[in-house]
């Protein structure tokens, strides 16, 4: 019996090695099965006030590269405006937009106070929360285009999960003057493929479709986070073997994740009627 | 362990987490080579710490940096594994020195090849055990193992030069 326990005494240090390892492994299993751990991760209150002293410095650094950017974006509004007046002009298609459908999407200004883009699965920080009217599931934009989806909140910071992440999916289109001359829609799915940061693949698109190098990539309209017509990037490569149905096609992202900002939280008022809708079994 | 070196073990992890939280973690060379310099607190903790304390030690820096990182538990996994090895590698790579007890972990004690031998073999150790459990599967296995090499290196290097930085402030 003393014999054992002399062995138990030698590899002591084994056994604890062994238990806090476990207790490791609990932490990162918990985090990637829940959505809403509310202690190990950045949305921590106190991690995240110091990951803001330190993206302040960052901030200031790219003072120049921001205002760029809002003036862009300033531009953008107003040919959306523009757009959107001569839009209302023309009703002769017959379909008659209904004004609840029309304003169902309004938007919420948040300030990235952390951000990863070389992980297999990346996470953004950004500095509102349910205070301010955020939950879980509502997408996330930026000028530059899509950025990913809201993940995890507490009162006054989320986690958002960006669109380089291992579980992300985004219902896309492609937009061409081609597609538009020809009347038909290019629909397709984006999902990361993990390695480089500003390269996405977009999936099952009709090989049939006349779709080239250089068309835009935007979210669809079959899409209830985000806004439809929402830039995601470039189609950089394309290809498509003989057997297969489907294009395999590579999207330069628009959105520079490593110098995010300013981004825009999207709630989409209908989208719980939606759902409602969408739950409903087929009799 | 005395009380002075106690303090002494704490000011060193908190430079450490310092610096890896607020600086280099913003250095990622062509989006492959990272820098986890917090693993300087695990490697140069004198030779005769008691392994458990190194554990924990290990364990509590790990968490810190997984705090800033949202990674929970993958680095306090990789540095405590680190930490369980690294008494093991001590007597395999030095065994002329006998007792480890007498061995002193620093440029000067160990010699520049050793040394760097040392800081090499053990970063290897933790990079590869690191990207590995990030990326979850061998699917990535090339990128995966491009960032270690990378990483390696990098780490390798700053862990080196600011070893050498913080021994020549003391000596002055």
């Amino acid at each position: 019996m003393s014999q054992l326990f002399g062995i138990l005494y030698r590899i002591r240090h084994f056994f604890m090695f062994l238990f806090l390892q476990i207790a490791c492994f609990y932490l990162i299993s918990k985090n990637s099965v829940y959505w809403d751990v509310t202690f190990f991760n950045s949305t921590n209150s106190a991690v995240a006030k110091s990951l803001r002293i330190s993206q302040n410095v960052r901030e200031f650094m790219n003072l120049g590269k921001v205002n760029d950017q809002l003036a862009l974006e300033n531009k953008k509004l107003r040919e959306e405006l523009t757009k959107s007046n001569e839009l209302t002009a023309l009703k002769e298609v017959g379909y008659k937009p209904d004004s609840n459908m029309a304003e169902r999407f309004d938007f919420l200004v948040a300030k990235v106070i952390s951000s990863t883009e070389n992980l297999t699965d990346n996470y953004i920080t950004i500095d509102k929360g349910t205070k301010h009217g955020i939950k879980p599931g509502m997408g996330v934009i930026c000028p530059q285009g899509v950025v990913g989806q809201v993940m995890s909140c507490n009162e006054d910071f989320s986690r958002v999960s960006s669109i380089l992440h291992s579980n992300f999916q985004v219902s896309s289109e492609i937009l061409s003057k081609k597609l538009r001359k020809e009347e038909v829609t290019a629909l397709g799915i984006g999902k990361w493929g993990g390695t480089n940061p500003s390269i996405m693949q977009l999936t099952t698109v009709d090989r049939f479709k006349p779709v080239s190098k250089g068309d835009s990539v935007v979210t669809s309209i079959q899409n209830s986070i985000f806004p439809p017509k929402i830039m995601i990037g470039r189609i950089s490569k394309i290809s498509a073997s003989p057997s297969e149905a489907f294009y395999d096609i590579n999207v330069r992202l628009s959105t520079d994740f490593s110098s995010l900002v300013y981004v825009y939280v999207v709630n989409n008022k209908l989208i719980e009627k939606q759902n409602q809708v969408e739950a409903k079994p087929v009799n | 362990m005395n009380t002075q070196t106690l303090f002494k073990v704490i000011g060193t992890v908190l430079l450490y987490l310092f610096l890896q939280v607020f600086i280099v973690r913003n250095l990622v060379f062509f989006e492959v080579a990272f820098c986890f310099v917090y693993i300087s607190v695990i490697l140069f903790l004198p030779s005769n710490t008691p392994v458990s304390a190194v554990l924990l030690i290990a364990f509590l820096a790990g968490l810190s940096v997984d705090l800033f990182y949202n990674t929970a538990g993958m680095h306090a996994s990789a540095s405590l594994l680190l930490a369980f090895l690294r008494s093991y590698i001590i007597k395999v790579l030095f065994p002329t020195k006998g007792l480890d007890t007498e061995l002193v972990i620093s440029l000067d004690g160990m010699g520049m090849e050793r040394f760097i031998r040392y800081i090499v073999i053990l970063t290897f150790i933790h990079h590869v055990y690191l990207f590995f459990l990030e990326a979850g599967s061998f699917n990535y296995f090339l990128n995966t193992s491009l960032k270690v090499v990378a990483s390696v290196m990098f780490t390798s290097v700053v862990t080196f030069l600011l070893h050498v930085y913080f021994k020549s402030l003391q000596n002055t």
